[in-house]
């Protein structure tokens, strides 16, 4: 399993969403989770990278793992997932960061279609109320983006998170982009 | 003078004299306090080749600028002397309230000198110091003459061990926090010194309370975003490592001749949580909380090291004898890490697979100092000298190791090796880049760049014995925190590479004071059982030509010839006088 988080990591590093050391990606096998480790780096991931958790109850692995495990948990444990991507990718999170709203409305064709509106949640770093967020918003969304923090998104593999991952960020930044030209325009 | 009280209590034991000396800003900003002190006083005052346990040996007790003040983990205190154990300089800190509680009574440190005709214990009482009779607690051990003298103020003691000489011996302060390892308490004991209680209403002042406010909420806050700090230890105290190193098989068992226990969730930090109702009981000013004891019973829950040496080295199961076990070394006062240790080493010698009642009859007879344990009471390297068969003896300079094997985290085998005070984990706790990925991931089975690490980690360790903070609170907190709040709390300007050179300069003098004791680059080694066997996971042997370089490097790194030696410009640069 750690080969599919090792694949997606890499991509999401390569295509920019985000950072090295930043984001992370987990995958649920039955009652248990694998999740990338704390301070692992997402495009060198190798079975030492990854820790695996159980779904139902907090223990010592928890110390190893992403300090977003509590995150994960939650999604796993209220929703149907079964991968989650999270990423720190820039318009993303600067469309999250200038949005007086808790809803981000996608302005592309595609991006309507795919995701049809992108809720922002928010919470601190690990946090039980992010935790609790981030599961109601994937209730009934692919994807969210965290309040200056960056998109999270689910799937029933990993691919498919990540590609809502990559429709946040392509959708934010056409956006970014319309809204600019239209205020120029103005 | 902010943070500091500027003076100490000095304690001639041999003319029952007293004395109070000032301390100069100077002075204090170049070693701060805690290890820092402590290991001036030893290397200005201990003569070179003295018997530790003679009376020409002292024991500084030393607080540091941040105790007493509400800065987070800031409850601490060191204690110094020349270890009977393994004849290196020693210091050794513990938590609980002993040494916000010296500060309260107006001193930065106490140095005892010399040895008293009778037993004695020596109390503190707001700036007052007198020397009393200890006569009536003579043969009790720590949890009694907590109880007895804990009216008078709070008390750090001896248990029978520390005064029948047990080189292991602890000194135990608030009923059950540890100066441990290096047996400062049989130095304690060769005094005739049997306590230290200490009270007081002074208040620590601090120099800038709204920088002070500022900084104490920036450490809070990272202490709290960390899972090791917020959950993992707060949690599980530190017996949230025994899955975790079973896992990555380092986990010591058989007397590391092997990395993995089949049983290891037995004795794990959730089957403690899972069978005991636990509380904690926190030291002062640590919102980790990671010291806890089973509810409405006195039992304490034993700490990681405890478990992995009298469990899966000495290959023990059942956690409640391990808890009693750890009861026991509490009681009489003894190092459960050496205890441990040296009862696998027995074990392996005379081929005994231990039953949990033979564990606990050798605890008591190292406690007593009777039968077998006359021999186990000297550690494991002189017995296993002395039965012929040094190699089984798991210590680096006379010290034994902890509970992390050292062929699984290399970074360590190197902090073990070079460590001041013989093997040890507390010098450069490795384990957090090396397991915890704090403060980042690093491979764990390379040498690759733990040479510039260990050294940097060493120091910065050195200075945070020194405030005195807790290294549990480095996973969040790094030395820009720490410079910043000390600087806020004295007044004066510290930035990380100050505080990162005041470690080093304390490094430095304890090397120095080693070299004068005959330690040489020959003892920055490991147990020959590390680069002959591989523990259970083929290849995992160290490579002796790899452990070799990188030691070269450490040397190179902290300015030191080849020989292990600190050149003269490195002291120079670290204002050491010869």
């Amino acid at each position: 399993m750690w080969r599919e988080i090792s694949k997606f990591g890499k991509k999401m590093v390569q295509c920019g969403l985000t950072h090295s050391h930043f984001g992370n990606i987990s995958v649920r096998v039955g009652n248990k989770l694998i999740i990338t480790r704390s301070g692992s780096m997402l495009d060198e991931i190798d079975e030492n990278m990854v820790v695996e958790l159980d779904l139902d109850k907090p223990g010592s692995f928890d110390t190893i793992a992403s300090s977003e495990a509590i995150v994960h948990r939650h999604i796993y444990k209220e929703t149907s997932a079964l991968a989650i991507t999270h990423a720190h990718s820039p318009f993303a999170t600067v469309q999250s960061m200038v949005s007086s709203k808790n809803i981000l409305i996608p302005t592309d064709c595609e991006s309507k279609y795919f995701l049809h509106e992108i809720p922002i949640i928010i919470g601190g770093v690990g946090s039980k109320e992010l935790a609790q967020n981030a599961a109601n918003a994937l209730k009934d969304h692919k994807g969210a983006i965290i309040k200056g923090h960056g998109p999270i998104a689910m799937g029933k593999i990993v691919e498919e998170a990540f590609v809502t991952i990559c429709s946040i960020e392509h959708a934010c930044k056409v956006k970014y982009f319309a809204d600019l030209l239209l205020q120029r325009k103005e | 003078m902010f943070g500091w009280n500027g003076k100490i209590a000095k304690v001639y034991l041999t003319e029952k004299k007293t004395e109070t000396v000032s301390l100069d800003e100077e002075f204090l900003t170049n070693y701060l306090g805690g290890r820092g002190l402590g290991v001036k006083f030893v290397y200005d005052l201990v003569k070179p080749g003295i018997d530790p346990l003679s009376s020409e040996n002292i024991l500084a007790f030393a607080a540091g600028p941040l105790t007493g003040t509400s800065c987070p983990t800031s409850g601490r205190y060191a204690t110094v002397s020349k270890s009977p154990l393994t004849g290196s300089i020693f210091d050794s800190n513990s938590g609980g309230n002993f040494g916000p509680e010296l500060k309260f009574a107006g001193f930065d440190g106490l140095v005892v000198l010399g040895k008293a005709e009778e037993p004695v214990y020596i109390e503190i009482h707001n700036g007052k110091i007198s020397i009393k009779d200890a006569r009536h607690l003579w043969g009790k051990n720590t949890r009694e003459v907590n109880r007895e003298l804990s009216k008078f103020g709070r008390v750090a003691c001896i248990g029978k061990a520390g005064e029948k000489g047990v080189r292991f011996a602890n000194i135990m302060n608030d009923y059950t926090h540890t100066c441990g390892r290096g047996g400062l308490g049989a130095v304690m004991g060769s005094k005739n010194l049997k306590a230290i209680v200490v009270k007081g209403n002074k208040k620590i002042s601090i120099s800038d309370r709204e920088r002070y406010k500022k900084y104490f909420q920036d450490i809070t806050r990272l202490l709290v975003a960390s899972p090791v700090s917020s959950k993992g230890l707060s949690e599980y105290g530190t017996a949230v490592l025994v899955n975790l190193t079973n896992y990555m098989r380092i986990l010591p068992t058989g007397n590391f001749r092997f990395s993995r226990f089949d049983f290891a969730e037995e004795i794990s930090g959730e089957k403690i949580n899972s069978v005991f109702p636990i509380k904690k009981t926190p030291c002062y000013a640590c919102p980790i909380a990671c010291k806890r004891e089973v509810r409405n019973t006195e039992i304490e829950v034993p700490e990681y090291e405890t478990i992995s040496m009298f469990g899966s080295s000495c290959r023990i199961s059942n956690i409640q004898t391990i808890m009693r076990a750890n009861r026991l070394c509490n009681e009489y006062g003894i190092d459960t890490i050496t205890t441990g240790s040296t009862i696998a080493c027995y074990a392996e010698l005379k081929g005994e697979e231990l039953t949990d009642e033979k564990l606990l009859e050798l605890v008591e007879l190292i406690g007593e100092r009777k039968g077998i344990g006359q021999e186990l009471c000297e550690g494991s390297m002189r017995f296993a000298r002395a039965n012929k068969n040094p190699d089984i003896s798991m210590q680096v300079k006379g010290l034994e190791l902890p509970g992390y094997d050292p062929r699984g985290v290399l970074g360590l085998a190197l902090g073990y090796a070079t460590s001041n005070r013989g093997g040890c984990h507390l010098r450069a706790y490795m384990i957090g880049p090396e397991i915890f990925g704090k403060p980042k991931l690093v491979n764990r089975l390379t040498f690759s760049g733990k040479s510039g690490l260990v050294q940097v980690i060493q120091n910065l360790f050195t200075a945070v014995d020194s405030l005195v903070v807790c290294k549990f609170a480095l996973f969040s907190v790094g030395e820009e925190e720490w410079a910043n709040i000390l600087s806020a709390v004295t007044g004066i300007e510290f930035v990380s590479e100050s505080l990162l050179e005041i470690g080093e300069r304390i490094w430095n003098i304890e090397r120095l004071f080693n070299l004068t004791e005959k330690f040489s680059n020959k003892d920055d080694t490991l147990p020959e059982r590390f680069f002959q066997e591989d523990g259970g996971v083929e290849g995992r042997n160290i490579k002796k030509d790899e452990f070799r370089a990188s030691l070269l490097e450490y040397y190179r790194f902290r300015g030191w010839d080849r020989e292990g030696i600190p050149t003269k410009e490195k002291l120079a640069q670290l204002n050491i006088q010869l």
